[in-house]
């Protein structure tokens, strides 16, 4: 078995990735794409963990695969409603460009 | 105990809140319809106000009409418990006739009209739930709903005014306004949570004013502990009966607001304050209210000569008004800082007094602002030839107002001189040096409001000149000469024959402790 | 007897009757109704002044609520009603705000006065007001005016003379101010209500004083107490001169006599009623009714008492000398005379002061209305452009100068008598100062009487004067029952024999005394009258001595005179320079201190500070996403530390 570190370095290296996305990104898309990795980087943690740690205290083999699977559900449900924002963003303004979406200050 | 003894008090609150309830079924355009509802909803209320009074018997005193519906039992004891003793018994017949009056003489509000009398009827509902509950909670709660319209009611349908070297918009009065007095509720909420909270620890939780009274009435609450309480309450409800330093927002409130909200703001709610003071300061903490005495009567007294003093410089009628009614408003808080049976007798008498008469003179503006829309002393002149009934009405309201003999002021003025008299000596000389600047400016007041010929042309607050002005001036209406007229009779009628009011008023101010 | 109170009740009832069906009973009568009833009310209480005269002298101690008063040892009669109670009746500190009304000879003596002239002016107002579009309201207050002053007599309270005080006040004010549409009326009315209210905190306070020494508001009581000596000096002395401030006030005594000469704006026949009657003898009223007070201690606020009247009498009577508005010489004149009775309180001549109260009184209240008749007839006030009117109206000619010569101390005139019982009386009870400036006093209003006769009636007729004609008989049979009256009043002080026994047996503060005549004092008024009227007759009838040489000489002090010694500018000038700038400045505190600054300043604090805040909200996704990732490494770093 692969020893848990590598999945951890995995998500990690991931999980920068996609911040790395929101932050710099400044198409709403990419921006969405990097949410993504981000998920699927805890996802990968989850799982690993949990094939790791079983019978660690009162964990259950499938506590891990439980939470990823909802994560995965209620992604796909965010990315659902949030391209359904960008498309009445783009129709709206012409633009995915969040820099110059920036109604909502002051 | 009759049948309608038990019921009375509850209906006098629900009969304005279901009109206010029932007013907002009705169509919204049809303004003249909300008026003779709202007509109608005051005339019950009137006429209920002054049977209760009638009924009230002054040979056995105390709370009556009692009624209490339990709402919270348990270890919080909240129950709207009801009941009026002679302190509040005058001050429910001048929520009807004030409000009474208020709704006659607004039969010309056409903006939002439904809207505007379910608020104004709210608000009396408030006002009425005050002066009839005996728990401290329920208290609270009519307290607010009475003070919480007044905001939209300056806010929609109140005035700008521009006097040149600044600017009072409607908003900033509601707006000042309502900050004032919320600030002054959390004063009171703070007060009362912690009276509940040391009647808890002394093993006796409880918001029935009965009961939190007989407690304090027994020593139960430490002497530090009432001085450090008594002064939330002074000031929070002091704010609302004008106290000096919190009384600015009253001037500005009447100067912003319409007609109506004008007489029900210093007609009414400002007793409000001095009611809290009685009802909850003084029963609930004596001990704290007589250490604090001082300081109250020495406020009071500024108030009065505050107020006097600045109503002398001020051009505008409801100005002058709004500053009379912080002086006036000093003697009742003077009379209650007495803690002398006359001087409170004569404190709650001007309450009553008071909120006739200022009702009466802002009723009175009104109508003079309707025909001529200008407030400014210095530009009306002579309206005697051309509005003779309403400047008669005027004059007599300002004779009132200026303590002569023989109208209701003098008895109350009087009666808060001779209790000062024999407490607080010096104070009471410069509260009579007071009742004399106030001769000075409501005489100015009259001599170029009333007095001499009109100017044959003139130029308006709006910056209107219009030539032949006074020709087209009418007098009065026939309401508004009718609401006024029933005024000047209960003035007068106070005047000289009071008895029935103190006789009232005297057998419960025995009972308050101090006394 | 004890329906004496009916006097003023009368007046009392017709004025709202007046006010609010006057218009109609005109409309119904053609007289004017208000008038008819006004006329009535005072009438009545005219008959009944005589039925409580009558029964007075029936009357005698121990019957019917009657006693031998403390303070007096008059024959006192006192009824008493509650009115209202403050406090609880029966428990300790109840207090019961009581009217209740004196007979004593003090009371019957006003009554007399005041119903009479009253009575005498309501007539004669129905001439002169004829044709006033405002008639029934002149007359209404003219009612009410009457009744209020009838009450402060009657009164037996110090709150119901209060009371009354202040309605007097009030009806002054709305009869000076009764031309409202003239802006000099307006000012004179609220000029006489404020400087009277000003001296009524001083009233107000006395009598608060009392009643926290005493408990009550009833005369007898605090003269009770002061005669037994349970009332301490200092409070008594306190009080007294309290009390003496609020006559100031009404009796207009220096400081307060300006408003006196304006309230002179009003109708004339006003005039003759405050100045004659209703309004100003009521300080002197004050005075003598609160004897007790004023007397006790070593009668210590009689000193100041006398001391002002002196000052009153003699700097106004200078003033009256160089007035030129026939009026105005009047007011001056009463304010001079007020102080003379002033004076002879002061020094212990209750008797003459009241005496005199009633003589003054006639005489004035003719003089007023015989100026009315002048001023009704020509439209014209200033003396400078009258004269000679006595060819064109007679019998005004004749009542004026029997009502000048009773003032002005023409022997066997009324006036001449009360004067010298005046004299006599500053002579026995005051050091020789007083007596002799009494006596300048003296000379002066026969000067200023004289002047303002002959400058009025005697010399040539200005040509624009001579179709002036009598007036109507409405008015002029009045003006003969007062001049009666000027004439023959002063022979009541006589010792005459029977039960009546003259006016000082009849009104008297603890022992009636009988005439009394100084023969230096007698002789010497006299000649000074005669020779003051000759005098002023060769100078404006004759005009064989000018005054021109003297008014050169002494042009500066005439400047000082005829300015009124500058009593006017100086309150204009406090009123403008330290009131009105002090009331501004309270006024902008409360605008620029406790609002912009205390309440608004609070306010923009907490605006400026929300609007400093909001400026991180910017709208920027990247800078949220920025925001909470540092944060969660920020919480990472803290939670590393504290678990390390």
């Amino acid at each position: 078995m692969v020893d848990l570190v590598w999945f951890q370095l995995l998500s990690a290296a991931l999980f920068v990735i996609g911040l790395y996305g929101v932050l710099a990104r400044r198409s709403a898309v990419l921006i969405l794409m990097s949410i993504e990795l981000m998920l699927n980087a805890v996802n990968i943690n989850l799982i690993a963990a949990a094939a790791h740690m079983e019978g660690f205290g009162s964990f259950s083999r499938f506590d891990g695969q439980l939470i990823a699977i909802f994560i995965i559900t209620v992604a796909a449900a965010e990315v659902g409603l949030a391209l359904a924002i960008v498309l009445r963003m783009y129709r709206n303004r012409s633009t995915v460009n969040v820099d110059e979406i920036d109604l909502m200050k002051w | 105990m009759s049948n309608f003894d038990s019921v009375a008090l509850l209906l006098l609150i629900l009969v304005p809140l279901a009109g206010a309830g029932l007013m907002m079924l009705m169509p919204g355009d049809r303004p003249r319809d909300s008026w003779y509802f709202a007509l109608f909803i005051g005339a019950i209320s009137l006429a209920l106000s002054v049977l209760i009074f009638a009924r009230y018997d002054y040979q056995a005193g105390g709370f009556q009409f009692i009624r209490t519906y339990d709402w919270l039992p348990g270890p919080m004891d909240i129950s709207l418990a009801l009941g009026i003793d002679g302190i509040a018994a005058p001050l429910l017949l001048l929520n009807g006739i004030v409000l009474m009056g208020g709704v006659v003489i607004s039969q010309n509000i056409t903006y939002r009209t439904r809207e505007f009398f379910v608020l104004l009827l709210a608000l009396a509902a408030g006002v009425y739930g005050v002066f009839a509950v005996r728990d401290l909670f329920f208290l609270f709660f009519f307290y607010e709903l009475a003070v919480l319209p007044m905001y939209l009611l300056i806010g929609v349908w109140g005035s700008s005014t521009d006097f040149g070297t600044f600017l009072r918009t409607k908003e900033y009065g509601a707006m000042k306004l309502i900050l004032f007095l919320v600030a002054g509720s959390i004063l009171i909420w703070v007060g009362i949570l912690a009276v509940y909270a040391e009647a808890s620890g002394q093993g006796g939780g409880t918001f029935s004013l009965e009961g939190l009274a007989r407690m304090a009435e027994n020593g139960r609450f430490d002497s530090t502990f009432q001085t450090l309480v008594f002064p939330l309450f002074m000031v929070g409800f002091g704010s609302l009966a004008g106290l000096w330093p919190f009384h600015t927002w009253s001037p500005d409130g009447h100067v912003a607001a319409p007609t109506a909200v004008s007489m029900l703001h210093a007609g009414v709610l400002m007793k409000l304050g001095a009611y809290g003071i009685i009802r909850v300061g003084i029963f609930l903490l004596p001990e704290g209210a007589e250490n604090w005495m001082p300081v109250l009567i020495a406020l009071g007294t500024v108030n009065v000569l505050y107020g006097a003093v600045s109503a002398m410089s001020q051009q505008d009628l409801k100005y002058i008004i709004g500053y009379s009614s912080v002086s006036h408003m000093g003697y009742v808080l003077m009379g209650i800082a007495t803690l002398d049976r006359i001087g409170m007798g004569g404190a709650v008498l001007q309450m009553f007094s008071h909120g006739i008469m200022t009702a009466l003179m802002f009723a009175l503006v009104g109508a003079i602002y309707d025909r001529t829309h200008i407030r400014d002393i210095n530009v009306l002149n002579g309206l005697f030839g051309r509005m003779g009934v309403t400047s008669f009405f005027f004059v007599i309201a300002g004779l009132c107002s200026l303590g002569l003999p023989g109208m209701s002021g003098f008895i109350a003025e009087f009666m808060v001189f001779t209790g000062a008299f024999r407490t607080y000596l010096p104070l009471a000389v410069l509260a009579v040096i007071g009742a004399a600047i106030t001769a000075v400016y409501i005489l100015r007041l009259l001599a170029r409001t009333f007095y001499g010929t009109p100017p044959l042309s003139l130029t308006s607050t709006d910056g209107e000149t219009k030539a032949g002005w006074a020709e087209g001036l009418t007098d009065a209406g026939v309401l508004e000469k009718s609401v006024a007229g029933a005024f000047v009779l209960v003035i007068i009628f106070v005047g000289i024959w009071p008895e029935p009011l103190m006789r009232v008023i005297n057998v419960s101010v025995t009972t308050i402790p101090g006394v | 007897m004890q329906w004496a109170w009916l006097i003023p009740v009368f007046s009392f009832a017709v004025a709202p009757v007046i006010v609010l069906a006057g218009g109609r009973l005109t409309a119904l009568s053609r007289v004017p109704g208000g008038a008819v009833l006004s006329i009535a009310a005072i009438g009545a209480g005219f008959a009944f002044f005589w039925i409580a005269l009558l029964g007075w002298m029936d009357a005698s101690a121990g019957t019917e609520s009657c006693y031998v008063a403390a303070g007096t040892e008059a024959l006192t009669c006192n009824y008493e009603r509650t009115w209202f109670n403050a406090g609880l009746p029966g428990l300790d500190g109840s207090v019961a705000l009581t009217w209740g009304f004196f007979v004593d000879p003090l009371t019957i003596a006003m009554l007399g006065l005041v119903t009479f002239v009253a009575l005498m002016v309501q007539i004669y107002s129905l001439g002169y007001m004829h044709g006033d579009p405002r008639i029934n309201w002149y007359f209404a207050v003219h009612a009410l005016f009457a009744a209020s002053m009838l009450t402060i007599i009657l009164a037996d309270s110090f709150l119901l003379l209060y009371v009354a005080w202040e309605l007097v006040g009030v009806c002054s004010y709305l009869l000076i101010g009764f031309w409202h549409e003239r802006p000099a009326a307006r000012e004179a009315a609220k000029k006489a209500f404020i400087v009277t209210r000003i001296g009524d905190v001083g009233l107000l306070v006395g009598i608060l004083l009392l009643w926290r020494e005493v408990g009550t508001f009833s005369m007898t009581d605090a003269f009770a107490a002061v005669q037994a000596g349970t009332m301490g000096e200092g409070v008594t002395i306190a009080a007294a001169l309290l009390l003496f401030l609020g006559a100031m006030g009404k009796s207009a005594q220096i400081p307060f006599h300006v408003w006196l000469p304006d309230a002179m704006e009003g109708p004339t026949p006003v005039s003759a009623l405050i100045h004659a009657a209703t309004m100003v003898v009521a300080g002197v009223f004050l005075v003598a009714r609160a004897f007790p007070l004023f007397e006790a201690y070593n009668a210590t606020p009689l000193l100041v008492v006398a001391i002002v009247g002196l000052v009153t009498a003699l700097v106004t009577s200078t003033i009256a000398l160089v007035a030129t508005d026939i009026k105005r010489i009047l007011a001056y004149s009463t304010v001079s005379h007020l102080g003379l009775m002033m004076l002879s309180l002061g020094a212990f001549g209750y008797t003459a002061a009241i005496f005199h109260l009633l003589a003054h009184g006639f005489a004035k209240a003719l003089l007023f209305l015989g100026a009315g008749s002048v001023i009704h007839s020509t439209e014209e006030q200033e003396i400078s452009r009258l004269g000679g009117l006595r060819k064109v109206m007679p019998l005004t000619t004749l009542v004026f100068a029997i009502g000048a010569m009773s003032l002005g101390g023409i022997p066997i005139l009324a006036g001449f008598w009360s004067k010298d019982e005046i004299l006599q009386a500053v002579s026995q009870g005051r050091n020789p100062a007083f007596i002799v400036f009494a006596l300048i006093t003296a000379l002066l209003s026969a000067l200023y009487m004289g002047r303002a006769l002959f400058a009025t009636f005697f010399g040539k007729l200005p040509q624009e004067l001579e179709h002036t004609h009598e007036s109507p008989p409405v008015m002029t049979v009045p003006l003969a029952l007062l001049a009666i009256l000027a004439v023959g009043f002063g022979f009541i002080s006589f010792n005459w024999p029977g039960a009546f026994g003259g006016f000082g047996y009849f009104v008297f503060f603890h022992e009636g005394h009988g005439f009394e005549f100084t023969w230096w004092i007698g002789i010497l008024s006299g000649v000074m009258a005669v020779g003051a009227f000759v005098f002023t007759w060769m100078v404006y009838e004759r005009g064989s001595i000018s005054l021109e040489s003297a008014r050169r000489r002494f042009a500066p002090l005439l400047r000082v005179v005829e300015n009124k010694y500058y009593f006017d500018e100086i309150y204009q000038w406090t009123i403008d320079r330290v009131v009105l700038v002090f009331a501004g400045f309270v006024a902008f505190f409360d605008r620029a201190i406790v609002n912009d600054i205390g309440i608004n300043g609070p306010a923009d604090t907490v605006r400026r500070l929300g609007v400093a805040l909001r400026l991180h909200v910017t709208g920027h996704l990247y800078s949220y996403a920025l925001a909470m990732t540092l944060g969660v490494v920020a919480l990472g770093i803290f939670w590393w530390l504290i678990t390390a």
